[in-house]
């Protein structure tokens, strides 16, 4: 028998795809590293909060193999973000039938409350729920009675809280408990009358405060300096950075313009909406960068961000785009289109060709 | 007659004081475990005994108590969960308000096999007066040298704290106690780590019922295989049952779960049959998140034999025919109790003691409440019976406690059985707000016994 190592990676197996990760990887970073469909929602979990996840059960899979040793499936679909993986555990994510049904329940239940007000939401665009909605969810839904909305609350000068928009996430008091010296608000109540809230209407001004508009999955918190300025696929994202003084800000952000006004500062997003790690370190603004400095002499401007293609903010940025080939004159044999119905000499659309 | 073991002196006058429980043989297990017994043994004994936990789902508490890590220099803890807020189980606090001695005695004994110091008792908050009667008892016992430092002159410290919940239902929930115990919002953690592994600050913790504790006083006096020989099969022990609902004689009984369910129904000895000579319609055998069951099934299984009152037999069929013994919460409906509107009360309880951290559990216990008012108040339709049978189903199991999961329960296992009684509330909007149901096809099959 030769000797038993310590593997130092384990191997998994998530949607039939094979990779080979460190041991203590998540299910879910384990899929991200992946990619692609594969790569099960998150709503709650956040990479660099830590003891965050676990809460909007949106990222659920299926252990069909829980380990090389323990072949047993695991009885119940597991939060992909807060199960660890095991040398040889299969996964089934988007093959499984139970785990579509459990995410569409969740969708539905996350969609529930929420007062669905895109229109006039600041996040719409960016908003990690409308992303679920139109990826997961069901068009329509079946729930009949009055939706639960909360009393306005203010909660200082630099972020706007919408608590109809929540999905208590928990992500802005883990930013409040782990970037900022001590959290003033927090989670109220119990049920589906929880609320975040500062309790003694107390200001939240902290140096780093400003992180929890970044985090927020949905439009609950927003940034007050942007507050219905302008739309996000309106305005153009480019990477920009500064020397900033606080030792804990990153300096790097993303400036969204419009003509050359600054319009927004944020944090620089990660493929998973997350903010950027530079040298595995967050990439976190502090509140002078992200609320004061909207200027553009004050930011050094690396150039135009990567947006998805996939996603609406893309749509009014023509860089690097390729026109698609005309193919009509292919499909028609050569011929010129017709109008179906031609009954004049002339068609008065057709009528410029000529 | 049924051997009891931890109600065995409940009559006797004064017995919540110490000297009283002294000169009744109290505290004898706390000597013969600290003088004669390593920590492994008593373990051991626990094993053999098979106790399960009482606080609902039945685990073997010598296998929980095996699983605690003990790594060298963190201290260990014990806690009791006094957190009783099942609706229909109200058996600690029967135990903790006449013999608290028993628990205090039961504490010992398990802090020394755990090799815990410092070990808590969480108690629910609306027991306020209990808290009072546990601190005495604490203090009489530490009077007479069974707490505090080197205890029998055994070198064995041990100290009992009382801690006292916000009133939240969650928090019966062991790893959303040790949350609240810690002083933080009683949200359930994810596990793993489970409890034995990093519970309390970080440390190894066993979290146990007042009873499962409570019954570790005859495990230890008696042996292990004794209270091994009481029961059946795996039901080993003795067990309490709180009844309540439409019988003759509602209260806290101690049976050895040999015991027919109707045997425990009818009889003089324990519930008396049901009340003004009703008809038995159905049951809630294990607190309000074990699900309903019909006469028909409650009496026998669908084997056709008879139900008794232990963990396997109650648990019969699955969910499809059976049920659970839960915390032994017994609560009896007959023939007019609408079982809609019971549904829509415990899903209303459900809802309000969602913590709101997951999101099934949060926005779907809600919704399920407000269609079953809908349909209790003749307002509802034939499709709402399905909708809530799928929100139920997309509720349970997708949670991170079991709450989602005793949310769901009660729903499901109502429509399963009584779908006849929802779909006559929604064709009968008017009829529905003036009568009941009465006890449809599930009539009680069994003779009802003339008075004597």
């Amino acid at each position: 028998m030769s000797e038993i190592k310590p593997k130092s990676t384990f191997k998994v197996t998530i949607d039939n795809i094979t990779i080979d990760v460190a041991p203590g990887t998540s299910i879910l970073t384990a899929a991200r590293q992946i990619g692609g469909d594969v790569t099960p929602p998150a709503m709650c979990y956040y990479s660099k909060l830590e003891g965050s996840g676990g809460k909007c059960r949106t990222c659920l899979v299926e252990v069909s193999k829980g380990s090389e040793k323990d072949p047993r499936p695991m009885p119940k679909l597991v939060a992909s973000c807060r199960t660890g993986v095991m040398d040889g555990m299969e996964v089934k994510n988007i093959t499984s039938d139970k785990v579509k049904d459990a995410r569409a329940g969740v969708v539905e239940f996350l969609l529930l409350n929420h007062p669905l007000d895109c229109p006039i939401c600041d996040q719409a665009g960016e908003c990690h729920l409308q992303d679920l909605g139109y990826s997961h969810g069901k068009e329509g839904t079946r729930y009949e009675f009055k939706r639960r909305t909360f009393e306005k609350e203010d909660i200082g000068p630099y972020i706007q809280l919408h608590m109809t928009r929540c999905i208590l996430c928990y992500r802005c008091t883990y930013v409040a408990d782990q970037l900022t010296d001590t959290r003033v608000h927090g989670i109220l109540d119990r049920g589906d009358h929880a609320e975040i809230s500062t309790y003694i209407s107390k200001a939240i001004d902290n140096d780093f405060s400003g992180n929890m508009i970044d985090v927020c999955p949905v439009g609950a918190l927003t940034d007050k300096t942007f507050r219905f300025k302008n739309r996000v696929w309106f305005t153009k994202p480019v990477d920009a950075n500064r020397n900033c003084e606080n030792p804990k800000c990153c300096g790097k952000a993303t400036l969204w313009l419009r003509g050359a006004d600054v319009y927004r500062v944020t944090a620089r997003k990660d493929e998973w909406g997350e903010v950027q790690s530079y040298d595995s370190k967050p990439g976190w603004i502090c509140n002078t960068c992200r609320f004061d400095k909207k200027k553009t002499s004050d930011w050094i401007i690396e150039g135009p961000t990567t947006i998805n293609r996939h996603s609406v903010i893309s749509q009014g940025h023509y860089e690097g785009m390729v026109m698609p080939t005309e193919t009509i004159q292919k499909v028609m044999g050569g011929r010129e289109p017709k109008l179906l119905m031609d009954i004049h000499d002339e068609s008065g659309v057709n009528l410029s060709k000529k | 007659m049924s051997r009891k073991l931890l109600l065995e002196k409940e009559h006797v006058e004064n017995i919540r004081l110490y000297d009283v429980y002294r000169r009744e043989g109290g505290y004898r297990s706390v000597e013969k475990a600290l003088k004669s017994m390593s920590p492994e043994t008593i373990v051991e004994e626990v094993k053999k005994s098979g106790l399960r936990g009482r606080g609902g789902a039945g685990f073997p508490a010598g296998l929980k108590w095996s699983f605690i890590a003990k790594p060298e220099g963190v201290p260990r803890h014990l806690v009791v969960n006094a957190d009783e807020s099942e609706p229909g189980t109200f058996k600690d606090r029967y135990l903790m308000e006449f013999i608290p001695h028993i628990l205090i005695e039961g504490m010992i004994v398990t802090s020394f096999a755990l090799g815990s110091n410092v070990s808590y008792i969480y108690i629910r908050g609306e027991y306020a007066w209990i808290v009072d009667i546990l601190q005495q008892a604490i203090q009489e016992a530490k009077n007479n040298g069974f707490l505090g430092k080197n205890i029998l002159g055994t070198g064995f410290d041990c100290e009992i704290y009382v801690h006292r919940g916000a009133g939240a239902y969650i928090c019966g929930e062991e790893t959303a106690l040790i949350e609240s115990l810690e002083g933080k919002r009683g949200n359930p953690r994810i596990k793993p780590p489970f409890p034995a592994i990093e519970g309390v600050w970080k440390r190894p913790t066993v979290v146990n019922n007042v009873e499962t504790i409570a019954a570790l006083v005859p495990i230890i006096n008696d042996g292990g295989d004794e209270y091994a020989k009481i029961g059946i099969g795996k039901s080993t022990g003795t067990k309490l049952i709180s009844a309540c609902g439409n019988i003759n004689k509602p209260g806290v009984y101690e049976i050895d779960m040999t015991i027919s369910v109707e045997e425990f129904i009818y009889s003089d000895e324990w519930c008396g049959g049901i009340k003004n000579g009703k008809k038995l319609k159905a049951c809630i055998p294990g607190g309000s998140s074990v699900p309903i069951l019909p006469a028909n099934l409650l009496l026998t299984t669908a084997k056709g034999e008879k139900r008794l009152m232990n963990y396997e037999s109650l648990a019969d069929g699955g969910f499809a025919t059976g049920s659970m013994m839960g915390s032994g919460g017994f609560i009896v409906l007959d023939e007019d109790q609408c079982i809609v509107r019971n549904t829509y009360s415990l899903a209303r309880f459900y809802r309000h003691e969602s913590c709101g951290q997951c999101s099934p559990c949060r926005e779907g216990t809600g919704w399920m409440e407000k269609i079953l008012l809908n349909i209790e108040n003749g307002k509802g339709k034939i499709s709402d019976i399905d909708l809530l049978w799928d929100i139920q189903r997309k509720i349970e199991g997708n949670t991170i406690c079991p709450l989602g999961d005793a949310a769901a329960w009660p729903v499901a296992a109502a429509i399963r059985h009584f779908r006849e009684e929802f779909e006559w509330h929604v064709n009968n909007p008017i009829e529905c707000l003036t009568r009941n149901f009465g006890v449809g096809h599930y009539a009680d099959p069994i003779h009802i016994p003339e008075l004597v």
